[in-house]
């Protein structure tokens, strides 16, 4: 299994050579300048010049592009351009707070989402199968946004329950939690519908093969046959959805971010594309591939506990 | 008896974290607390509390300069050197390198106005560009300009405002380049931290010169979702928040219970500039059809009568040199929508059926709703206008690179000088001029007009010449000035700003040593 990593590792260099290449140019290709954002449009042009000369853009693309790649090697992600401030300390304030709300969307999407995709491939075509799959439904339809929105006027304002702002500090866990439930639940729920509608689809596949068919004949309880032998086997897609939803949930993740005002990844990607600050935003992109790459391993390597006959050589 | 301990334990605790004001803004993180480099709002606000000038504009109103770090001031006969009497005792805040601060001389107020004036260092050196600055003694600073300028155009330069915040030299140099997320200052509130993508923390400074403020502190939060930041203030969790510049906004926020909406000045301008080189703007008759064709009226009615106020000059009535509608009637300036006259001059420039326009306009609300507003006007006439919506970034980008035939622009700038000459002076023109700026119009018939106020001593003199540029800009049509959008916050009526907000520079409700939460 060592091998495997280690080739998966080296595949996905050129895969992130790939994606900084990209979006350098491409972000330096769209009209903008980060030194007009950073001084905003009461700046003279002669203040705007001297800026973007410090900013080091007056040099040549292949010396820019250069400098960024040496930095990457040297493990320096280099500074922002608006703020100055070092984007590796930007992100190691922000990659937890973006992490821990990954992970408990998924927790909620996964704890709300097996559960009830069981209870509407056991129960289908009956009540339960509709409700389950309207909830799916409803649940992929819904913009994080919105969802947003509705909780915060619901538990925060009518309710008082959860703050509206913020994430809390480390430091406080039972702040941080009540900080982290209604994003956790903004996400969780859209990845509820992802996650109840594929365990639905795989669990009646599964429900047909003959081994299922067999464990019934020799008698065993309905709750054994489908917990301990058909959805086992119906988890492999689940978890390849799960792994994939993980690393788009990090990107989605900007809207719930905005709306309960919490630091992260995604917000400071945004703003740096809205603020044309290229040194931060292709130092995220490429974080983020980098990201995308280990989630993706992550996977690939569950598939072998959920399922042993997979074997990684 | 325990239960009555923790009670009290926490009504104390309620009672001091209420002491920490806490503001929301429109943002999604600082850019710069370098206040040589602030312009965004939420940035000059946090600079506004941690920095002083030498002089200050009244809290809330714009048109009256004080005393600051500055206690009295006198200018040569001769009108070219400033000498400025420092209060004594005013104390730096605690930094890296002088855990009790130190006292402010006259050597911190040379170094900041030597930054000021550095484009390495500065965004706005353009502003001292030919000043020398020495330090007579401690308490003592003169400032020689190359030419004479009137106090109206001196005094905003060493007010708290922009380059006119006085760094202290040795925090900055202990600092280095963490001073731009780190400001060391002299103002009521000193910095603590900064988590990023989140918020701000201010401290009372107890030093303050003024006195010890009555807020235990202020909390920056950068929230983008006005939803999110309704919904903190109606909970609480903040006390004043950006608001949004529209009519509807203003009137929900006004029936919530225990919230007041603050709708101040001085505002930005919206003008249209029409560019006088692009076929067919390049004749002016077209250029006069359109002046006829778009009425301020309507816009203003679509913008919200409470938050537009008519603007008919290119310079707004609040500052020294503004034409009033009025003065724009009596030097036959003043244009209404008359869409006969319109249509009749369009039909004379060989234009009888209109013509095509294309223009980029960024995403950004108070620049796209009017600027749609102006196409639906434009069509009455047969004038098709395609509105290309682009972000704020790229938009800057292109219409400075000349692209644009109409040019919708929002602007505040603190002097008739400062408007003149960077929208209408041909030094200033988009691309081609000397200095290229923001003159989309590419008018240059002001020059001789702009650069005879901007020498002129007598303000009655100065005014009158600055109101004779408008006129032949007018005259022109290479501008035409529909509104000025008044700024809109929205507060807790616990919330008590220790003045009367009429209008202010920091472009937010500035918060003081008396401010404070009742």
């Amino acid at each position: 299994m060592g091998s495997y990593v280690l080739r998966r590792i080296l595949v996905a260099i050129p895969a992130l050579l790939a994606a900084y290449t990209l979006v350098f140019l491409f972000i330096r290709v769209a009209p903008g300048d980060p030194a007009v954002a950073a001084l905003g449009d009461y700046a003279s042009a002669e203040a705007v010049r001297a800026l973007r000369e410090r900013m080091g853009l007056n040099d040549p693309l292949i010396v820019q592009y250069g400098r960024g790649l040496l930095g990457y090697l040297g493990g320096d992600l280099g500074r922002s351009l608006i703020t100055g401030i070092p984007i590796g300390t930007q992100v190691a304030s922000v990659l937890p707070h973006t992490l821990q709300l990954t992970f408990a969307g998924l927790l909620v999407g996964i704890l709300l989402g097996i559960p009830t995709g069981v209870l509407t491939a056991v129960k289908r075509n009956r009540l339960p199968d509709y409700l389950g799959r309207t909830f799916a439904l409803a649940g992929l339809s819904v913009p994080a946004f919105y969802l947003g929105i509705l909780l915060i006027l619901a538990f925060s304002v009518r309710l008082r329950w959860f703050p509206v702002m913020g994430s809390g500090e480390f430091s406080d866990p039972w702040a941080n939690l009540r900080h982290l439930v209604l994003p956790a639940l903004t996400l969780g729920i859209i990845m509820t519908a992802f996650v109840t509608r594929m365990t639905r689809s795989a669990l009646l596949n599964v429900l047909r093969e003959e081994y299922v068919r067999s464990a019934r004949a020799k008698g065993l309880r309905e709750r054994t046959v489908i917990y301990l032998h058909a959805l086992r086997n119906a988890l492999i897609p689940v978890v390849a959805v799960v792994g994939s939803q993980a690393a788009v949930l990090i990107g989605d993740s900007v809207m719930t971010e905005i709306v309960f005002t919490r630091p992260g990844l995604g917000r400071l990607m945004v703003q740096a594309m809205n603020q044309r600050d290229y040194i931060a935003l292709q130092s995220m992109i490429v974080l983020y591939a980098g990201l995308v790459v280990v989630i993706n391993l992550v996977t690939d390597l569950l598939y072998g506990v959920v399922d042993p006959r997979i074997r990684y050589d | 008896m325990k239960r009555w301990v923790c009670l009290a334990v926490f009504t104390l605790g309620v009672a001091a974290s209420a002491q920490v004001l806490k503001i929301a803004f429109d943002a999604a993180d600082l850019r710069t607390l370098d206040p040589h480099y602030a312009s965004a709002t939420m940035d000059r606000a946090v600079v506004d509390m941690v920095f002083n000038g030498l002089v200050r504009y009244k809290p809330g109103d714009i048109t009256v300069f004080e005393p600051d770090l500055a206690e009295r001031w006198e200018v040569s006969p001769d009108g070219k050197t400033w000498t400025f009497y420092l209060r004594k005792g005013v104390r730096v805040h605690p930094f890296t390198g002088a855990l009790d601060g130190y006292e402010l001389t006259s050597e911190d107020v040379v170094f900041s106005l030597t930054k000021a004036a550095d484009s390495k260092t500065s965004a706005y050196a353009g502003e001292y560009a030919g000043m020398t600055f020495a330090a007579v003694d401690p308490y003592t600073v003169t400032i020689t300009l190359p030419q004479a300028l009137s106090p109206s155009l001196f005094l905003p330069k060493v007010a708290d405002y922009a380059g006119g915040f006085i760094v202290p030299k040795r925090a900055y140099e202990a600092l280095g380049e963490k001073f731009a997320t780190n400001p060391v200052g002299t103002g009521p509130f000193r910095f603590v931290r900064h988590v990023p993508a989140q918020k701000v923390e201010l401290a009372a400074f107890a030093g303050y010169f003024r006195g010890k403020p009555k807020l235990a502190g202020v909390e920056v939060w950068y929230m983008p979702d006005v939803t999110a930041r309704l919904s903190a203030l109606a909970t609480g969790e903040v006390h004043l928040i950006e608001g949004v510049r529209e009519q509807a906004w203003v009137d929900t926020v006004k029936r919530m219970r225990g919230l007041v909406v603050d709708v101040f000045g001085p505002g930005e301008t919206h003008i249209l500039h029409l560019n006088m080189t692009k076929s067919p703007l390049d004749n002016p008759i077209i250029r006069e059809a359109i002046a006829y064709t778009l009425s301020r009226t309507e816009l203003i009615q679509a913008i919200g009568p409470d938050l537009a106020e008519p603007l008919c000059g290119v310079v707004p009535t609040y500052l020294a040199g503004g034409l009033s509608c009025d003065e724009a009637q009596a030097r036959g300036v003043f244009y209404e929508a008359d869409l006969a006259k319109a249509r009749a001059l369009l039909a004379q420039a060989g234009y009888p059926d209109g013509f095509s326009l294309s223009a980029y306009i960024t995403e950004r609300a108070s620049y796209r709703k009017p600027f749609e507003n102006i196409q639906a006007q434009l069509a009455r006439v047969g004038i098709k206008l395609e509105i290309k919506v682009t972000d704020h970034s790229s938009f800057h980008s292109l219409i400075r690179q000349d692209v644009n035939p109409l040019v919708h622009y929002e602007a505040w700038r603190p002097s008739a000088d400062a408007f003149l000459t960077r929208f209408y002076h041909s030094a200033s023109i988009v691309v081609t001029g000397a200095k290229p700026d923001t003159n989309f119009s590419h008018i240059t018939e002001a020059d001789a007009l702009i650069e005879q106020a901007r020498a002129a001593l007598e303000p009655a003199v100065q005014a009158a010449l600055w109101k004779d540029a408008q006129e032949v800009i007018l005259r022109r049509a290479a501008a035409l000035p529909f509104y000025v959008l008044k700024f809109v916050f929205a507060r807790s009526d616990r919330l008590d700003y220790g003045y009367e907000l009429k209008s202010t520079l920091a472009l937010y409700p500035p918060i003081n040593e008396l401010t404070s939460l009742k």
